[in-house]
Parts: C-alpha cells; sequence; structure tokens
C-alpha cells in the first residue's frame, strides 16, 4: 500500500510540473564556423575574398534592462524589444561579460550566477573580423559559488569572487573567465579556492590574479573580521590559481579594488595600496589618507584599462557624507576631486566612457556630471566638464526599490541612463553632454547594463 | 541506455511473491445464445488475457480479490467492459452477452490505455485482418488511405505516405511495433517507408495529435505497423499469398508464421515485390492551355508513368522466450526497395516538348543505363527489435512493457549508375512502460521513452546538413470507469536536442527583377532569353557555416471522456495540447530537394530585402515549438446491425512551420557537368517570370511558422442488413487554412464512399465506389485539381483444398478507367493514379 502511495504521490508530481509549465521551452545556439570559400569559378574576377567591412555589422548595441523579475533586452538601433527573460532569483544583480556579449545576473543569495547572450558578438577569423547578430538566449551555462559578490571585467576577463559562507562552513573562490568560456560552456574554469571564508575582491590581468587573504582573525589587522587584509599575487597553473606573493603591506578592512593597464589599487581603512609587476615581482605602496577625509576611508574605487588616474569614493552610510579623491598611481598621490553637487545629490553609480577620457557621475537628483582627465601643472586630474540634468520629473516619486542607473556604451561616446519615474533610457552623448535620444521602456527600470560588439579605439596591435 | 535499464531492474526486483487466488470462469454468447469461440477476455490492469474454447467458456485463474473490470473482444461483435466482484469464494461464476458490430473493432496494440476506434476518447482507427489483406498495397499511404480521415500523398505509387487530417510529413509518425521506423521518409514525399504491409498482422492510426504515445513528429498522428516478429506463442500458424496485378505487371508473394517449441518461439516472415511502371488512362503529363486537346490519341502507347517501377524484399527473423508471465524476444529484419523517383530526371527541360518525352518509356532496367537520366533509388535498413511484455501479479507493477530497437536505415538515389545523393539514418530507441496494479479504479501506467537519431545526407541533394536528434521522455496516461462514463487523460514532458555541426548558408547572388508573377500556369508568356550570365559571380563563393544546437522542451496534454450515455451509443470529447519541436529539415535545410521540386531554405534562415536585393541571412526570429491545440468530438453507436463513429475535430495549430514560396529561382545543383559531388554550394538565385524558362533551376521555398486552424470531420457508418450482407458508407473533410487568411497546400478534398459486401460461408464480395471532389482551396502556387471516383472490386473465394484455409481472391481497381490526380500529391501533374487493375491471387491461413 505504502508503494501505491508512493507511485501516486509520484503521478501527482509529474502531472503537476506537466500542468504548471504548459508552455514548452525551445533554445537556440549557433555558433558561426570558419566560411567554406570556395575559388571563383571563372577567371575574369580574381579579387578574391571579400573585403573585410562585409562581415562587420553596424549596431549600436542593445541594452538589457532589469525590472521586476526580468530582464528585457532592447535593440538600440531600433529600440525594438527583442525578449524577455524571467529571472529565477529576486535581488539579483546584473552585469555585462568582459566583451560584452553577455548579460551577467548574478543572484548572491542563491549561490548561482548566470548568462544571457545577447546576440551581438565578434569572432577574429584570422583574415577578417566577423561580427554576428542573433537573437538573446537564454545561455545554458551557469557559474556556481556561495555568494558571488563583487563581479568585474578587465581586458577580456571577467572575476567573479564568491565570499564563502562562515555559517555553512564554505569558503570563498574565485573564478576567472571570458567570454569564449561562457560559448563553449566551458567545464575548466580558472579558480582561486581559499580555505576560508571573506568579504574580498579579485583582479585578474592575463594569468595573474592580485586577490585578498583573509589571515586568521588572531592576525587580521581588519577590524571587521569578514574583511581581509592582505592582498596575494597569484599565478595561473594547469587551470587554478597559485600564491606566488603576498603583497608586503598590510590592509586592513580592505575592500574596493580596481586596475588599469599598469597599476592595481585596493582600498584600505588607513589608505590605499598601489600595486604593479616589476621585473618578476609585484611592488607595492601605501598611500596614507589625506587629512580632508576627516575618518573616512576608500571603501570604493574605480578605474579603466587607459585611464592614468583612478577614482576612489571615501563614504559613511551612517552620516552620507562623501569625498571623492583622485589616485595618481605614478605618483602616489591622492587628492580631493571637487564633487559638483545639488545641494542634497548622492551618487549612485561612477563610470568611465570607453575610452577612459571621461568619468560620468550619475546622482540621485537626475544629474550627470562629466569629468575629464586634463593635464594641469604637469599632474594630471579629474575636470569638471559639466553636468546634464536627465530627469525632469520630481525625484521623490521615484518608484520604490528603483532609482536612476546608467551604463556605458563600449563602442561609441555613448551613455545610457535608466529613469523609472519616466519610463525610458536616454541616449547621452558625452563628448557634448547632451540627449541625442531616447528608447521609451514598457517597464520600470530598475537597472540597465550594454551588451553588444565593443569597441576598442586604442588598442591597435 | 544504461540508466534505463536500470530502472527495468529496479523495476523487476520490486516484484515479490503470492497471495491467494481466485479463479473467474465463465462463458460469452451472442445476442442468440450461441457460444462466442475466439474471444477475448482480458482482466484490466493485471495483464492477465484468456481465450474462450469452442463452448464460448473461459478460465481466468490467480485473479485477486475485489472489484475487477473485464474487458471482452471478438471479432464482428462490440468490445463489452464489466465489473466483476471477485469473492473470497474460491471461484466466480458469470456470463457475457455480446452485441454485434458492423465496424470492425480492434484495440489498438500494447497502449497503456484502452484505444479502439468505438471506445477511447480520441479518434483510432485498425486495419486488420482480411481488411489489410484487401487495402494491402505496395507503399503505406496507399494502404490506409481508404480509412476515414487518412488519404494517401500518392507518390506515383512508388513512395506514397499517409495524410492524417491534412498533415503529413514530420508531423505524422510512422512506427513499426511501437518504435519509430527510422526511415527518411519524413523529409521527403519521394523517400519510402520502410515497412511493409504485406507481413504486418495489424496496422493502427491515431488521427488527431499523438504525440502523448509518440513524442514529437506526432502531432498531427501516428501510423504503427504491428506485426509478431517477436512471437508471443509456440502455435504453429501463419499465412501466405501470391497475386499478380496488370496495371504494373506486379508479382508479389509474401508469407509469416509462427512456430516454437518448449518455451521457445520462432517467427519468419518475407516478402518480393516486383512491378513495373504502371499505366495510366490518360497521358500521364497534365496539358496545359497551350497544347493540342487531342493529346490522348497522339500518346497511344505512351500511357505509363515513367520511372515508377519497384522491386522490393525483405525478411525478418524472430525469436522469443516464453515465460510464466510473459516474454523477451528479439528480430532482426532486413529490407530492400528499389524504386524509380519519377519526375526525378535531371538535366533535361521537364515542359517544353511533350512529343520527346511520351514514346519510350515501356520497360526500365534499373540495372542498366537509362537514357534520360532517371533516378531511382535503392533503399537498404536493418532493423533490430528487442521486444518483452512481462505481467506481474503481486507488485505495484501489473505490467512492465519494454520495446528497444536500433535501425541502419541507407538510401542512394542512383543517376546515370552513381550515386548522387545518399540518405542515411541510424537510430537506437527504448520504450518502457510501466502500467500499475488497478490502483482507485484507474488503470494505466508511466512511460520512458529514448530515441537518438543520427541523420545525414550526402551528394548534390542533401538539402539538410547531417544532425543528430536526442529525445528523452516521460509520459503518464491514465483511464478510470466512473460508471459510465470514462475518463482517459495524461501528459507527456520530453527534451528534444538537435545538433548540426556543419549548417551551411551559402552565399547566394540573389536578384529581383521588376516583373515576376511567379505562377505555374502562366505558361502563356513569350519566353525571353534569359541570360544567365548576366548575374555571372566572378566572387569567390563563400558558405558560412555554422554549429547549431537546439534543446526544445515539449510537453502535451491530453484529457478525454467517453460517456456511455444510453445503451449502445456513446459520445466522447477530447481536448489535447501538443508540442512538436521543429524537424532537422524544417530547421535546417539549404538546398535543392527534387523530391519536392524546390529549393528548400530551413527556418533557421530569413529572406532580407537589402535595397531591392533579396539576401538570405539568419533569422532573428526565436526558433521555437509548434503547439496544437486540439478539440474531437465524437459521436458512436457502438452496437447492433447499425452501428457508426462521427468525428468532428478542431485544431489550431500555432507556430506551424511550413513552406513559402519566396518567388526567386535558385540553381538545382545539377550542373550540367557533374564534375564535383560538392558544388551545391554556391546556387545562383533570382525572380523570374514563370517557370519554364528555368530550366536547371528550383523555386525557393523558405520555412516559416505561422498560425493555421485545420478543422474537419469523418464519419463512418455501417449496416448489417443480413447475416451475409452489409452496407456501409465513409465521407471525411479537411479545411488547412491559415489563421490569417490563405490556405495550405496539399490538402486532401471532400471524400466520400461507399462499401457494400457480401459473405457467406465460401464467398466474399466487397464494392467499393470512392468519391473525390474537386479541390479548390489552395495554396498561392497551387492549381485546381478535379474531383474523380474510384470503382474497387474484390472478390474471394475459399478452396476446400491442401486441408487449409486457403482462398482464390480477385481485385479491381479502378474499374471505370478513369483519370485520377492526386491533389496530396507533389507529383499530381505528371502522375495519376494507375488505370484499371486486375490481380488475382491466392492466399492461405495455416
Amino acid at each position: 500500500m505504502n508503494s501505491n502511495k508512493k507511485l501516486s504521490a509520484l503521478s501527482i508530481a509529474i502531472l503537476s510540473a506537466l500542468l504548471t509549465g504548459c508552455g514548452g521551452d525551445a533554445e537556440t545556439l549557433i555558433i558561426e564556423r570558419d566560411p567554406i570559400v570556395e575559388a571563383p569559378d571563372d577567371s575574369d574576377g580574381g579579387e578574391g575574398a571579400a573585403p573585410e567591412d562585409d562581415f562587420l555589422i553596424e549596431s549600436a548595441g542593445r541594452l538589457a534592462v532589469m525590472s521586476d523579475m526580468a530582464i528585457t533586452i532592447v535593440d538600440l538601433d531600433d529600440g525594438m524589444q527583442l525578449d524577455t527573460f524571467s529571472l529565477t532569483y529576486d535581488g539579483s544583480s546584473m552585469y555585462s561579460s568582459a566583451n560584452s556579449r553577455y548579460v551577467v545576473v548574478s543572484s548572491r543569495n542563491n549561490d548561482v550566477v548566470e548568462f544571457i547572450d545577447g546576440g551581438l558578438w565578434r569572432e577574429d577569423h584570422v583574415e577578417h573580423l566577423h561580427d554576428y547578430e542573433q537573437a538573446p538566449v537564454m545561455s545554458d551555462f551557469v557559474l556556481t559559488g556561495s555568494r558571488p559578490t563583487h563581479v568585474g571585467s578587465f581586458d577580456g576577463q571577467m572575476t567573479v569572487f564568491y565570499d564563502g559562507d562562515s555559517e555553512a562552513g564554505v569558503p570563498a573562490s574565485v573564478h576567472v573567465l571570458n567570454d569564449g568560456d561562457i560559448t563553449s560552456e566551458s567545464d575548466a574554469i580558472p579558480t582561486l579556492d581559499y580555505s576560508v571564508n571573506m568579504h574580498g575582491v579579485a583582479k585578474a590581468h592575463d594569468d595573474i590574479l592580485l586577490s585578498t587573504i583573509r589571515r586568521d582573525d588572531s592576525e587580521s589587522t581588519s577590524n571587521t573580521k569578514i574583511l581581509p587584509d592582505q592582498i596575494g599575487v597569484y599565478h595561473l597553473h594547469d587551470g587554478e590559481y597559485e600564491l606566488e606573493q603576498t603583497l608586503e603591506q598590510a590592509c586592513p578592512d580592505l575592500h574596493g579594488a580596481a586596475q588599469n593597464e599598469t597599476f592595481f589599487v585596493f582600498g584600505c581603512a588607513d589608505g590605499v595600496i598601489i600595486a604593479h609587476a616589476h621585473d618578476d615581482d609585484f611592488e607595492s605602496v601605501k598611500v596614507d589618507n589625506i587629512p580632508e577625509l576627516d575618518g573616512l576611508r576608500v571603501g570604493s574605487v574605480y578605474g579603466h584599462k587607459e585611464a592614468e588616474l583612478f577614482l576612489g569614493v571615501a563614504s559613511s552610510r551612517a552620516t552620507g557624507e562623501l569625498v571623492l579623491v583622485s589616485i595618481n598611481p605614478s605618483s602616489n598621490e591622492m587628492e580631493v576631486v571637487d564633487w559638483q553637487s545639488e545641494a542634497d545629490a548622492s551618487p549612485l553609480s561612477y563610470a568611465f566612457s570607453y575610452d577612459g577620457e571621461a568619468l560620468v557621475i550619475l546622482d540621485d537628483a537626475g544629474y550627470v556630471s562629466k569629468y575629464e582627465l586634463h593635464m594641469h601643472d604637469g599632474e594630471v586630474e579629474f575636470e569638471f566638464e559639466g553636468q546634464l540634468q536627465i530627469a525632469e520629473d520630481d525625484v521623490s516619486s521615484m518608484p520604490q526599490g528603483t532609482n536612476f542607473s546608467m551604463t556605458m556604451a563600449q563602442n561609441d561616446h555613448l551613455l545610457f541612463v535608466a529613469d523609472p519615474i519616466a519610463q525610458h533610457v536616454l541616449h547621452i552623448n558625452i563628448d557634448t553632454l547632451e540627449i541625442e535620444s531616447d528608447t521609451e521602456l514598457d517597464v520600470v527600470p530598475s537597472g540597465i547594463v550594454w551588451v553588444g560588439i565593443e569597441e576598442d579605439e586604442h588598442d591597435h596591435d | 541506455m544504461r540508466k534505463l535499464s536500470k530502472v527495468a531492474l529496479i523495476v523487476c526486483s520490486s516484484l515479490c511473491a503470492t497471495a491467494t487466488a481466485q479463479t473467474i470462469q465463465g462463458q460469452v454468447t451472442n445476442k442468440k445464445g450461441l457460444p462466442v469461440a475466439g474471444a477475448l477476455i482480458e482482466l484490466e490492469g493485471s495483464g492477465l488475457e484468456v481465450t474462450t474454447d469452442e463452448n464460448g467458456k473461459f478460465v481466468i485463474e490467480d485473479a485477486s480479490k475485489g472489484v475487477k473490470e473485464l474487458h471482452i473482444r471478438a471479432s464482428d461483435y462490440a468490445h463489452l467492459h464489466k465489473d466483476i466482484t471477485v469473492s473470497s469464494d474460491d471461484s466466480t461464476e458469470v456470463s457475457f452477452v455480446l452485441e454485434r458490430s458492423p465496424i470492425e473493432v480492434i484495440d489498438v496494440y500494447a497502449s497503456p490505455i484502452h484505444l479502439s476506434s468505438m471506445e477511447s476518447a480520441i479518434p483510432v482507427n485498425v486495419l486488420g485482418g482480411d481488411s489489410l489483406r484487401r487495402e494491402q498495397a505496395a507503399t503505406l499511404g496507399d494502404t490506409l488511405e481508404q480509412l476515414p480521415g487518412v488519404h494517401t500523398n500518392f507518390h506515383a505509387k512508388v513512395a506514397s505516405t499517409p495524410i492524417i487530417r491534412g498533415l503529413s510529413g514530420p508531423r505524422v509518425l510512422i512506427a513499426q511495433n511501437g518504435l519509430d521506423v527510422s526511415d527518411v521518409s519524413r523529409v521527403g514525399p519521394d523517400h519510402s517507408v520502410a515497412s511493409e504491409a504485406s507481413t504486418a498482422q495489424q496496422i493502427e492510426v491515431l488521427r488527431g495529435p499523438a504525440t502523448l504515445f509518440y513524442g514529437s513528429g506526432a502531432i498531427g498522428g501516428v501510423v504503427n505497423v504491428v506485426d509478431k516478429r517477436v512471437p508471443t506463442s509456440t502455435d504453429t500458424q501463419g499465412e501466405w499469398l501470391v497475386q499478380h496485378s496488370s496495371v504494373d505487371d506486379q508479382n508479389l508473394a509474401s508469407f509469416n508464421a509462427t512456430t516454437g517449441t518448449g518455451n521457445v518461439a520462432f517467427y519468419a516472415d518475407g516478402f518480393f515485390r516486383d512491378a513495373n511502371d504502371y499505366e495510366v488512362p490518360v497521358n500521364p503529363e497534365l496539358e496545359h492551355d497551350d497544347h493540342d486537346e487531342d493529346h490522348d490519341e497522339e500518346h497511344d502507347s505512351a500511357n505509363t508513368v515513367a520511372n515508377s517501377s519497384e522491386e522490393s524484399s525483405g525478411f525478418t527473423l524472430g525469436t522469443s522466450y516464453l515465460l510464466d508471465n510473459g516474454y523477451v524476444g528479439i528480430s532482426v529484419e532486413k529490407f530492400n526497395r528499389e524504386y524509380g523517383i519519377p519526375g526525378h530526371s535531371h538535366g533535361e527541360e521537364e515542359h517544353d516538348d511533350h512529343d520527346d518525352e511520351h514514346n519510350h518509356d515501356d520497360e526500365h532496367d534499373h540495372g542498366g543505363e537509362s537514357e534520360h537520366g532517371d533516378v531511382f533509388a535503392d533503399l537498404e535498413q536493418t532493423k533490430i527489435q528487442l521486444l518483452s511484455e512481462l505481467t506481474f501479479e503481486d507488485s505495484i507493477l501489473s505490467k512492465v512493457n519494454m520495446r528497444a530497437g536500433y535501425t541502419d536505415y541507407e538510401h542512394a538515389e542512383i543517376e546515370a549508375g552513381i550515386a548522387g545523393t545518399t540518405f542515411k539514418n541510424e537510430t537506437y530507441e527504448l520504450r518502457l512502460d510501466l502500467m500499475h496494479q488497478t490502483f482507485a479504479g484507474f488503470n494505466g501506467g508511466l512511460s520512458i521513452h529514448y530515441k537518438a537519431s543520427d541523420v545525414e545526407a550526402q551528394g548534390s541533394e542533401a538539402f539538410t546538413p547531417p544532425s543528430e536528434t536526442e529525445m528523452l521522455a516521460l509520459s503518464l496516461l491514465e483511464e478510470r470507469h466512473f460508471g459510465d462514463v470514462l475518463l482517459q487523460f495524461g501528459g507527456r514532458i520530453e527534451r528534444v536536442t538537435l545538433n548540426a555541426d556543419q549548417v551551411l548558408l551559402p552565399t547566394i547572388d540573389a536578384h529581383g527583377h521588376d516583373d515576376h508573377s511567379g505562377d505555374e500556369d502562366s505558361h502563356d508568356h513569350d519566353h525571353d532569353a534569359h541570360d544567365h550570365d548576366d548575374h555571372g559571380h566572378s566572387d569567390a563563393d563563400i558558405t558560412r557555416a555554422f554549429y547549431a544546437d537546439h534543446e526544445f522542451t515539449p510537453m502535451s496534454l491530453s484529457a478525454g471522456i467517453v460517456w456511455d450515455f444510453t445503451p449502445g451509443y456513446n459520445v466522447g470529447l477530447s481536448v489535447s495540447r501538443s508540442q512538436r519541436a521543429p524537424s532537422a529539415s524544417e530547421l535546417l535545410s539549404f538546398g535543392p530537394h527534387i523530391g519536392t521540386r524546390t529549393y528548400e531554405v530551413g527556418a533557421l534562415f530569413a529572406l532580407e530585402q537589402h535595397n531591392g536585393e533579396s539576401e538570405i541571412t539568419l533569422t532573428d526570429d526565436v526558433i521555437d515549438l509548434e503547439t496544437a491545440n486540439n478539440i474531437d468530438l465524437t459521436f458512436r453507436k457502438t452496437q447492433g446491425d447499425v452501428s457508426f463513429i462521427a468525428n468532428l475535430f478542431y485544431n489550431q495549430i500555432d507556430n506551424y512551420y511550413y513552406q513559402i514560396n519566396t518567388g526567386l529561382f535558385a540553381d538545382d545543383g545539377h550542373n550540367h557537368d557533374h564534375t564535383d559531388e560538392h558544388e551545391g554550394h554556391a546556387h545562383e538565385m533570382h525572380a523570374s517570370e514563370s517557370e519554364d524558362d528555368h530550366s536547371g533551376e528550383l523555386p525557393v521555398f523558405l520555412f516559416q511558422t505561422d498560425d493555421v486552424i485545420l478543422h474537419g470531420f469523418e464519419a463512418q457508418i455501417a449496416w448489417q442488413v443480413t447475416d451475409s450482407f452489409k452496407a456501409s458508407a465513409f465521407g471525411d473533410f479537411v479545411r488547412a487554412r491559415l489563421e490569417n487568411g490563405g490556405d495550405l497546400p496539399r490538402t486532401p478534398p471532400l471524400r466520400f464512399g461507399t462499401q457494400l459486401s457480401y459473405e457467406n460461408e465460401a464467398l466474399s464480395a466487397h464494392l467499393d465506389i470512392t468519391r473525390f471532389q474537386s479541390q479548390d482551396r489552395i495554396a498561392d502556387f497551387e492549381t485546381d485539381t478535379d474531383g474523380y471516383t474510384l470503382v474497387d472490386l474484390h472478390v474471394t473465394y475459399d478452396l476446400a483444398i491442401f486441408d487449409q484455409d486457403t482462398s482464390l481472391f480477385f481485385r479491381g481497381e479502378n474499374l471505370t478507367d478513369t483519370e485520377a490526380r492526386v491533389h496530396t500529391s507533389f507529383l499530381k501533374d505528371i502522375a495519376p493514379r494507375p488505370g484499371r487493375n486486375l490481380t488475382v491471387g491466392i492466399q492461405g491461413y495455416f
């Protein structure tokens, strides 16, 4: 009888599974291979292969718009909503992948990172670059790890730092992957496995990974012990990162990091650590907090591969105080950046333009402020260029749980700002700081990410 | 495979010992009180079956206590369902009276729920016994076309496949003993079905969505050819047949036999058929307006359909081990077929010069050189099936049916002695039906189904790239009687993956011309010389190549009721939602398909306009499942001297994959000097005025999706006038249209017919008159087709020789020798139905 019951329970389970998912699923993955080129039949042509441009696609790219429990992919060329993907988990964060082909959806509380293929990508076919334009599609590829928290990209590599979970006894770990790994659904993602959990951060460059180290609590200089206080230099061997060097300076309560072509910057309670490769080793210096910080510390750092300066953000969540600093890794100097804000505006996000020549700050009063990197008396500094009001509506009518958000195109001087009140995305020319156009949305955007084919103006090698 | 056998192991090991058993005994009689011998009594949900003796008596031993449902069936009688209560006494006495049914009722073999024409919620036909022998033809399509709702696509008698309610190809699944026949007949109408009717025991047709039972590919219906290749008894019995037909000089011999010793049973069958080009009453080529009226007389001697000859043979060997509670057996089949493919001639112009073409087609020898480039197919298939049925008493499972198959199929299309294109299909399949004991009145079970197919085509007509398809499915089917109401329902979830390593997208030089109608009928144009060199392509031809990986999760749900609202009558309602994953040919094709005379482009591609130029690129559309929502209403009178079945159906199919004419033309891939098999990559494509000035070119048809609606009816009625005389009539109709207007191509016309039959001890005679109405609901590239009436007569006379059940038969088909063009045929214009055909033969049972 017992087994009878089991059987009927099974039957019910199956039937209810069938009933709940009445719409079947269909997924398509298309990967272009090298074309088959046949020589011309007749000899009168003789031009050989078609010019390179034949394989390139003119496209402004696509936007991933997050709203509620879904991500909608919008075509920036015509404003069409291409497809909508419902999110498995609430509270997901959205990023673009290292080469902007995929939308990265990370759910910290559910230990999973998922990917949506934006459908625009470029392949290097040696004799020409080959662009592809496809319908966006949910990738089967999934990363799993405990508490994926910091996700960052640099020069074709994306790092995911998993904080781990002390209650469950799961240590922290890092994954480093490129877009090709996602495409091929690679099962050999380079990994760094720790033996302890931490709220850390990692930055990859080629086969080097600078990643945080949490010492034993008795040795740690951190006040909050879950924050690491050391930086390790790891090198990739056979798919795993091995520790080669530990930077000499301690970095108590380490939080926030960024990198450019040469330097890595980490934020500590008492200053910032700047590291760079020198011969076979990494050299590092500690730049102490300047007095203007007045008790605050740099907790977030922003950088760009081509930008000589880093932006450090020192703020107190409790008091709402905020100081922006520029960090010059060549001269090891920290200076206050004049934050030209409306009275009670707080920055929401920071971004470098795709060529690294400008920095924009979006604030909650509905303004975009632009800074350019300028030489002044032989020193580079962030120079305020102007401000653009992007929202006409009363910001107090902001729908709950949303705010303005922005994303930078990686193929043009365009910034996209999503406005949940007006339910549109503004296309802003960063050079002129003017609104060029807008895309109406059917949804209330809580975040946007640009995906598409990147153009790298400065990469002529 | 390994995973599933584990499941089987677990299932088997969970079955345990015995309990106290009861006996049910009784008698089956007809209304006149005469005993019915040979009636089958099945104890539902237990797998127990017994047959009545000559006194109509039966005994079921080893029954357990409680309320039991018995299913009693005998030929010529209506099936009977009875609930009986088995008490704790040792023996329960019962008696049953069977009512006559003028409509033959045969149960579908090995289904988790009861399916028959009279009892199930979904419409079913089963052709078996003498009816099957009468109707059997060289092809499956022509064999089944007398069934209501089923038409043939009549591919010149050589490759006809069934059309069920207007659907065919990848929407109708052909199975052999419940396993996919695994040929390539779903890909092209010129590809023959690798299954033979003359050795079959019964052929079952499920009309309408049957994805629940068979999965993707059965959204339009299923044809299951059942034979006894894995024998279930050691009794020596069998049948044989020899016949000759006049219209195509066809000779057919076939036999099947079962025997055995001890616990081991053996089976063998074989057949051989040889036919020449068949005769037709008129010039096979449909004349166009601008030709002479008196064509017929001019071509008196030439009224045969060229290149329609056929030679097939096959044999099957099987053996099984009989257990107390079932059997396990294995069989091997070798199937060969060589057949001409009419209309598949290369390197010559089709329409322009009738006088040359039709004077010399009397005999073709495929082995030799055929001077006008006729193409014939050489098909070979090896099929291994492992079948087992085990019943259990004191376990949660009452029955475990296991069916496993391996099929290795290959056919080569041979032109001028050289294999032009070779199609291959290698398939592994496993079905495991786990039927539970009657539980809370429910009978049914769970099925696990796995299938992996590796399909490839090589050569100039390899229009679909090699692909691998894998399917894993889980389904549940249940039924329960609530008094007069039978409830049948089920669900199936499936995962289909389709991988192709090398999907090709040739660069196509596409041209838009100012003036194009693309109409087949407009042959009265001045045929301007069309200098193709104008569009010469001097650039290197670049063929883009892709890896394509599709994953589909089709789900199907169905529920139906049959209500016996008054004795002898019932009404059935069935509602289903079925999904199908598109097939490789629908998605990935890109190339000339001579079988359909089109250049096929799959749904993965799309036609785009750039500055007035047509270009085929990858589609931006999402490749999605096809979904059918179907309602079936059935009204039946199941017993008495008159019985009838009437079905109404309404089937809305969303995202229906079908082909549209792009108005473009492309190279047929046979570049008059056959130097390289792999040329076909770069095909020039352009739009133009009409078809005739494009020899060596094919119209480009692109697969796309739209919502379509199919609705129609089937009806049949039979009246047993006297014991020996029966009259019946049937009719069917389907309307197949696009939701946004327009009709689907090759839709069967309205059809109705009658059969008068006389049967006594020694003689049986059947006269069939079938009327096919004209079809004028056509797609834009089609033409209307005229109606016609076919008259067939079949007479069988029993001989008292050899001390066996032997009979002589005579069959006359198309007795009025009428011109009959089949609207559903791709070869409508060049291959009408055969003319008057007289067949004589002798058959016997032992």
